[in-house]
């Protein structure tokens, strides 16, 4: 194991300022520099694995937050960056979790990047709700052409078993009016899933106006995001409603109300850009 | 990591729920984009000092919008003058607590605040502004939420 730590840091810095004026290639190279000098600090690969998702090498970030957490376990930015390369390669339940375990982390600590983290539990619901969307849309499609089809098949045998002219216009006629109302019925249940879509007023939080995801209470039994409240108490130690002095160890989690918003989601994931 | 704001998310779901609807006296003027709105409001009884006209207010949104007030003021126009009220300077800054750091709360919104305002002409009596509007209105550089108002007057 090769460990020069001084070096490391200094090589980190360096790749740091490439990071933050955009060059993503310069600074993906000093980050593996800063790791050949010292491969036990985590937050180098944090660092690199951040840059090489802004490359898009997705699976090689992958493997850096995967080192990062070897070496340690709760690290709230390796899950957080592993959610955003997972969703990239469409691994949406990967995504959702590692979300998730960021966000558990993130409450834990009170870290300030829990907003942006809770955004991403969303994004990953969203996206796993949209794939599977596709995929109903997709089947009710091929449903619909196969059973038309065999209907027109049928139609066809008993038209040409008629014998006469007036009965083949009349099995004719029958078997179209049993093909449209076939239609009709597939239409009507489309138009059912693509109804005037409504968030109740209980999932919203009242500071993003958001669809909440890990709500909290206050003294007065009123629930809000807490990635909307933290940072509103972060600032002001006050309940929005009351005025009253609040602190952040006082807020409750509101686990029913957080299973409902779960709930909600699974069936309307398009609620998310609500 | 840079914080993902709520502001702009916040903003748009605010304005596509008051292009739908909006209380009696209040009725979206521009939105363009999500710093700067416009809105009227008028005084719906029949108090006289406010009977017939309408004012316009303009909102500007920071970007800790809605952790932070927005700044709210009327804006002079041919057409629309400023009100007169005790708390409110004929330049259109308002003095209300609300719009303050203190009184804000991230739970109000752009049309909770206009009806505030409303209701805060609706309200009054005095046909007048606030003591030392002149020497104010000369005087005055700071932004409005940066000035310490001080709410002597809590009848008004």
């Amino acid at each position: 194991m090769s460990k020069d730590a001084h070096r490391s840091t200094q090589l980190k810095e360096e790749g740091n300022s490439y990071f933050q004026s955009g060059n993503f290639v310069g600074a993906e190279s000093l980050y593996s520099k800063a790791i050949i000098a010292d491969d036990t600090n985590p937050s180098l690969y944090t660092n690199r694995a951040m840059a090489r998702l802004r490359l898009g090498y997705f699976d090689s970030a992958i493997s850096d937050c995967d080192a990062c957490l070897k070496l340690s376990g709760g690290n709230m930015k390796a899950y957080f960056v592993l959610s955003q390369c997972q969703l990239a390669i469409n691994d949406y339940e990967g995504a959702l979790e590692s979300a998730l375990q960021a966000h558990r982390l993130c409450a834990e600590t009170n870290d300030k990047s829990l907003a942006a983290v809770t955004n991403q539990v969303l994004r990953c619901k969203k996206a796993r709700w949209d794939e599977m969307e596709k995929k109903r849309t997709r089947e009710g499609q091929e449903l619909e052409k196969e059973v038309i089809a065999l209907m027109e098949r049928e139609r066809e045998d008993m038209v040409n078993s008629c014998t006469n002219d007036f009965d083949r216009k009349q099995v004719q006629d029958e078997w179209d009016q049993k093909i449209n109302l076939m239609k009709e019925t597939f239409e009507k249940s489309r138009k059912a899933s693509e109804q005037r879509r409504e968030v109740p007023d209980w999932a919203i939080d009242d500071i993003s106006f958001g669809i909440m995801v890990d709500p909290v209470m206050t003294k007065t039994g009123k629930s809000y995001e807490r990635a909307s409240i933290m940072e509103h108490l972060r600032r002001h130690p006050t309940d929005p409603l009351t005025r009253e002095p609040l602190q952040p160890h006082e807020l409750r989690p509101n686990l029913g109300l957080k299973q409902a918003c779960e709930e909600f989601l699974e069936q309307n994931g398009w609620a998310v850009d609500w | 990591m840079r914080m993902a704001g709520l502001g702009p998310k916040r903003l748009g779901k605010e304005l596509s729920k008051i292009t739908n609807s909006l209380p009696p006296g209040i009725t979206l003027v521009s939105a363009d984009n999500l710093e700067e709105w416009f809105l009227d409001i008028q005084v719906l009884d029949q108090n006289p000092i406010y009977a017939g006209q309408t004012y316009r207010l303009k909102f500007k949104f920071s970007n800790s919008y809605p952790i932070e007030a927005p700044e709210v003021t009327f804006v002079k126009l041919d057409n629309r003058p400023i009100p007169m009220h005790p708390h409110i300077y004929s330049n259109g800054i308002i003095c209300l607590d609300l719009l303050g750091s203190q009184g804000w709360s991230p739970v109000q919104n752009v049309e909770s605040v206009c009806m505030s305002i409303q209701s805060m002409l609706t309200g009054n009596t005095k046909n007048e502004r606030p003591p030392g509007d002149e020497e104010f209105v000369r005087g005055n550089r700071l932004r409005p939420r940066d000035i310490d108002f001080y709410y002597h007057d809590n009848n008004v």
